[in-house]
């Protein structure tokens, strides 16, 4: 059986090895012989050789050193030794330095040999395919990628039409004219809209490189509550930030963190609470952050503290999106940070993370 | 007196944006007069135009920043080449639906932008900065 088109090339100071190998196997290979390791380098730059073999005992240059010298400059072509006599520090070399598949010994059997090509190339193709296949899925990853990010941008733009519409509505006092249609384009656009922003965010998150810049927590927290407050005026903050060092970070994905966190602590309060509460305390040390997030809202179930992380999970009774604690749990991922949750039905729950300050 | 007539300029290419927008300007009464230009490159026309009239100029712009062709941030490098007198008495609004960080932080960082508000124009927000 004849694999076709699979290019050997064998080297070795003896003549007659190289005409014996040829003899054997010409009919099987495409074969290339050489009779030292520079004329073997002359023809692996004219040809695209896919399995050397090399003897080891060789003037001027050995098998090792010669498969050594080519493995930054060929680094695909797979290597087989052959030596006349058991060295072992030419085999350990050869296996620590000269990347080498198989060692065969002196004078070769053959099937063993042919054997050992056979498999040589199939190892050969397989290298090559995954490297189409990485390459393959790194170009659909990125083209993926680019697709939700413009895909995101053109599906906000007509939405945050639509809210504008209802906003004017309500301006013009027409918000009640038609029942409750107006309430419920509101809630399903608004709906829409935080959907949109958390696939934008995962997506940044995933594709931005970490930018250290330095971090104020006072005006940061200050800021993103002022932000998601915006709609639920009951709640009470009680913000205690201890912060006398500087902390460098990246700000983009701590602001990810503490808004998705903060956002969940505003919505995620007992509707019946007459006294909802938030405590955020940041502590900042020459090598960390320690942010805590507390509430008394409704707590979370045990069974399900393990699996709030996951994307997608939702709680039955909950209508969240099961998006923004997998993105704070991404995001933290990317900056080496730490994420702890502690929860009582009863009292509320309380996020405890550990952000490292970058500051040298 | 002229000078105490507030007129803005609103450049976007989404035009029920602009119908949007109008709308909440006529209803809260923040501006007498509203210039609408559908593109970058009327609003510059717009501008080239009048420059030496200047009852007909803005003292507000709102500008969109992802329009075809001539999108927010070009508008704003040929606005910095109009004459002095004009620039230091108008101010631009950067408005838009992105909630890019760097768009963000590039309006932010423009010496003739005085802040990027989020569609949709909350006329609050709008108010504040008036």
């Amino acid at each position: 059986m004849r694999t076709p088109n699979v290019r050997v090339l064998y080297i070795d100071d003896e003549d007659h090895n190289l005409q014996a190998f040829k003899a054997s196997f010409r009919r099987h290979y495409e074969i290339y012989t050489a009779i030292s390791a520079a004329e073997g380098l002359k023809i692996m730059k004219n040809v695209d050789i896919q399995v050397i073999i090399a003897d080891q005992k060789m003037p001027n240059t050995t098998g090792v050193e010669f498969f050594q010298s080519i493995t930054e400059t060929y680094p695909d072509p797979i290597r087989i030794l052959l030596t006349g006599y058991t060295d072992i520090e030419a085999l350990a070399d050869a296996i620590n330095h000269g990347d080498i598949y198989r060692y065969i010994t002196k004078p070769w059997n053959d099937l063993e040999l042919h054997n050992s090509i056979k498999n040589a190339y199939d190892a050969y193709k397989a290298k090559i395919d995954l490297r189409k296949k990485i390459a393959e899925l790194e170009k659909t990853n990125d083209e993926l990628n680019r697709f939700i990010y413009s895909i995101s941008h053109e599906l906000r733009a007509p939405l945050v039409s639509v809210i504008g519409i209802v906003n004017l509505v309500k301006m013009e006092g027409l918000f009640n004219s038609s029942g409750e249609y107006w309430g419920l384009i509101e809630t399903c656009s608004n709906k829409l809209d935080y959907y949109i922003q958390k696939t934008l965010q995962y997506y940044k998150n995933n594709k931005t490189t970490a930018e250290q810049t330095e971090i104020d927590f006072s005006k940061l927290v200050g800021e993103l509550v002022d932000v998601y407050s915006y709609t639920d005026r009951d709640t009470q903050f009680t913000i205690n930030v201890n912060q006398t060092l500087p902390f460098i970070g990246d700000l983009f994905r701590i602001e990810v963190i503490l808004g998705n966190l903060i956002s969940n602590a505003i919505k995620y309060q007992k509707v019946d609470e007459r006294n909802k509460k938030v405590e955020i305390g940041v502590n900042v040390t020459a090598d960390k952050a320690e942010i805590s997030i507390s509430d008394n809202g409704i707590g979370i179930l045990n069974e399900h503290l393990e699996k709030i992380f996951t994307q997608f999970f939702k709680s039955k009774v909950q209508h969240g999106s099961g998006l923004g604690l997998f993105i704070v749990k991404e995001a933290l991922n990317k900056i080496d940070g730490r994420i702890d949750v502690s929860s009582d039905l009863d009292r509320g729950t309380t996020f405890k993370i550990t952000i490292p300050n970058a500051r040298e | 007196m002229l000078e105490n007539k507030r007129t803005v300029m609103m450049v976007d290419d989404n035009e029920i944006d602009l119908k949007i927008n109008s709308k909440i300007i006529t209803i809260t009464k923040l501006f007498d007069e509203i210039i609408v230009c559908k593109s970058g490159l009327e609003g510059m026309d717009y501008l080239n135009k009048f420059i030496d009239s200047p009852e007909k100029l803005p003292n507000y712009i709102l500008l969109d920043i992802q329009m075809p062709d001539m999108n927010g941030f070009d508008f704003l490098d040929c606005y910095k080449r109009l004459p002095k007198q004009f620039i230091n008495k108008c101010q631009v609004i950067m408005l838009s639906s992105s909630l890019d960080f760097g768009d963000i932080k590039r309006a932010e960082a423009n010496p003739h932008v005085i802040k990027l508000l989020k569609k949709p124009l909350s006329p609050t927000e709008l108010s504040e900065l008036l």
